[in-house]
């Protein structure tokens, strides 16, 4: 599974985490994601296990971690239309 | 912590004046536009701050002025800030429109446009956009409706038309657009018509009732501080003054917010400086981040609101540690000093 940005919904990283944007109601949406998550990760050439896998990378996180608590992060976002979970 | 307090690398939105020449004098205007003034950007510079706002990733950028039709690069820049990506809202008063210019706007998903409209009828609208101007506004709101562009009529309110909201609102309806309202600050010319045209508290109670009653009403920013707490999660609840918004001026100059456009508040000039540097350094911009006037820090609803908006505050009052004085507090307030109305 990847994850793509919804239809009309930009992103920016800012240093607290990320910051969505959606064009068509003019909202900003803030996720304090800190340093695991970049706008690249929503390009759609993501697979969920290649974003945990970057973030214990970049991070030092044990995977196990990023693991439970990823799911609930890019849930909130699907569940807010920021992004879309697309099948390979 | 709100979310206006987390910092930003660079504004969600911001206002730019891109000319001050405007062909109608209205009286409440915030920069009191009416002739070009010298040294306004040329299309390059406007393009070379387009790439540094789509590096920054700003993701809006909010025209007015002035008449943004009048300035002869404005349709090439808005093509090319498109071709960035970055989301437009055009405001215009509607009298200039030309084919091109509707051309640009129809079925564009990075355009939405704004027409100003101050009366549903022309004897109100006249008295504060000019004489003969609300038809040749409906004109142009007739020009764009039903054409797949995002479309809204602004409406300043004052004591003029604060009986038309609502047939603004269904008029606004009638051509497929949204009603949005913005509050009336003394700024610009509007600090001669101040007096004249504000609202008094009772009809400040009567618009923070409107507005409760109808969250399809859109609303400009600093109505958080006289609305009721209903409406507040619609929109931004504290100023955004250099947290996620500021302003360009016509000659490159970066302010706080539009309605603040004043050189002791100016982060810096863009012929000078980057947009960056003036956003993350100006002094102007790091002190208006924690403003929070003295007046209102006992206010029990100091921490919904910090303060109200500066701009009102500043230039009625000089002192930008004053409270904002339309807050629903102090029009709260006023309603309950006020004698009782005979017969009532």
């Amino acid at each position: 599974m990847t994850c793509r940005l919804a239809d009309n919904v930009q992103v920016r990283k800012e240093n607290w985490g990320l910051l969505f944007y959606l064009e068509t109601r003019h909202k900003v949406f803030f996720v304090r994601s800190g340093d695991w998550l970049y706008p690249e990760h929503f390009d759609g050439t993501w697979t969920f296990d290649g974003i945990i896998n970057d973030i214990a990378r970049r991070t030092e996180t044990p995977a196990e971690i990023i693991e439970r608590s990823l799911p609930r992060l890019t849930e909130r976002l699907i569940r807010n239309r920021m992004i879309i979970d697309e099948v390979c | 912590m709100k979310y206006a307090d987390w910092p930003l690398s660079a504004p969600v939105n911001l206002t730019w004046e891109v000319t001050h020449q405007c062909n109608l004098k209205c009286i409440h205007c915030l920069s009191s536009s009416s002739v070009e003034s010298p040294g306004e950007l040329d299309e390059a510079e406007c393009r070379a701050i387009v790439d540094q706002l789509a590096t920054l990733k700003v993701f809006e950028i909010n025209f007015g002025g002035g008449e943004p039709l009048l300035k002869d690069y404005f349709l090439p820049l808005l093509r090319y800030i498109h071709t960035r990506g970055i989301v437009t809202c055009i405001s215009t008063n509607g009298t200039v429109l030309t084919d091109e210019a509707v051309a640009c706007f129809t079925g564009n998903p990075l355009v939405n446009v704004q027409v100003s409209l101050d009366g549903a009828t022309p004897e109100v609208n006249d008295r504060i956009r000019g004489q003969g101007t609300f038809h040749r506004i409906i004109k142009g709101i007739e020009r764009l409706a039903g054409k797949n562009i995002p479309l809204s009529i602004n409406t300043v309110v004052t004591s003029l038309n604060f009986m038309q909201l609502s047939q603004l609102k269904e008029m606004a309806g009638s051509y497929g657009a949204s009603l949005r309202v913005s509050r009336f600050r003394p700024s610009g010319r509007a600090r001669d018509s101040w007096e004249m045209l504000r609202l008094n508290p009772e009809q400040l109670r009567g618009l923070s009732d409107w507005l409760g009653d109808d969250p399809s009403i859109l609303t400009g920013d600093s109505f958080f501080s006289i609305s009721q707490d209903g409406r507040r999660h619609l929109g931004l609840d504290m100023c955004g003054a250099c947290k996620m918004t500021c302003c360009i001026d016509p000659c490159g100059f970066v302010y706080p917010c539009a309605f603040m456009q004043e050189r002791e508040f100016c982060g810096g000039n863009l012929r000078e400086t980057t947009f960056k540097d003036i956003w993350d350094n100006s002094a102007a911009f790091q002190y208006f981040r924690q403003l929070e006037p003295e007046a209102c820090r006992k206010c029990p609803r100091f921490n919904s609101c910090r303060g109200g908006c500066p701009a009102v505050a500043y230039f009625v009052s000089r002192d930008l540690n004053s409270a904002d004085p339309e807050c629903l507090i102090n029009w709260s307030r006023d309603i309950s000093a006020a004698p009782p109305l005979e017969g009532k």
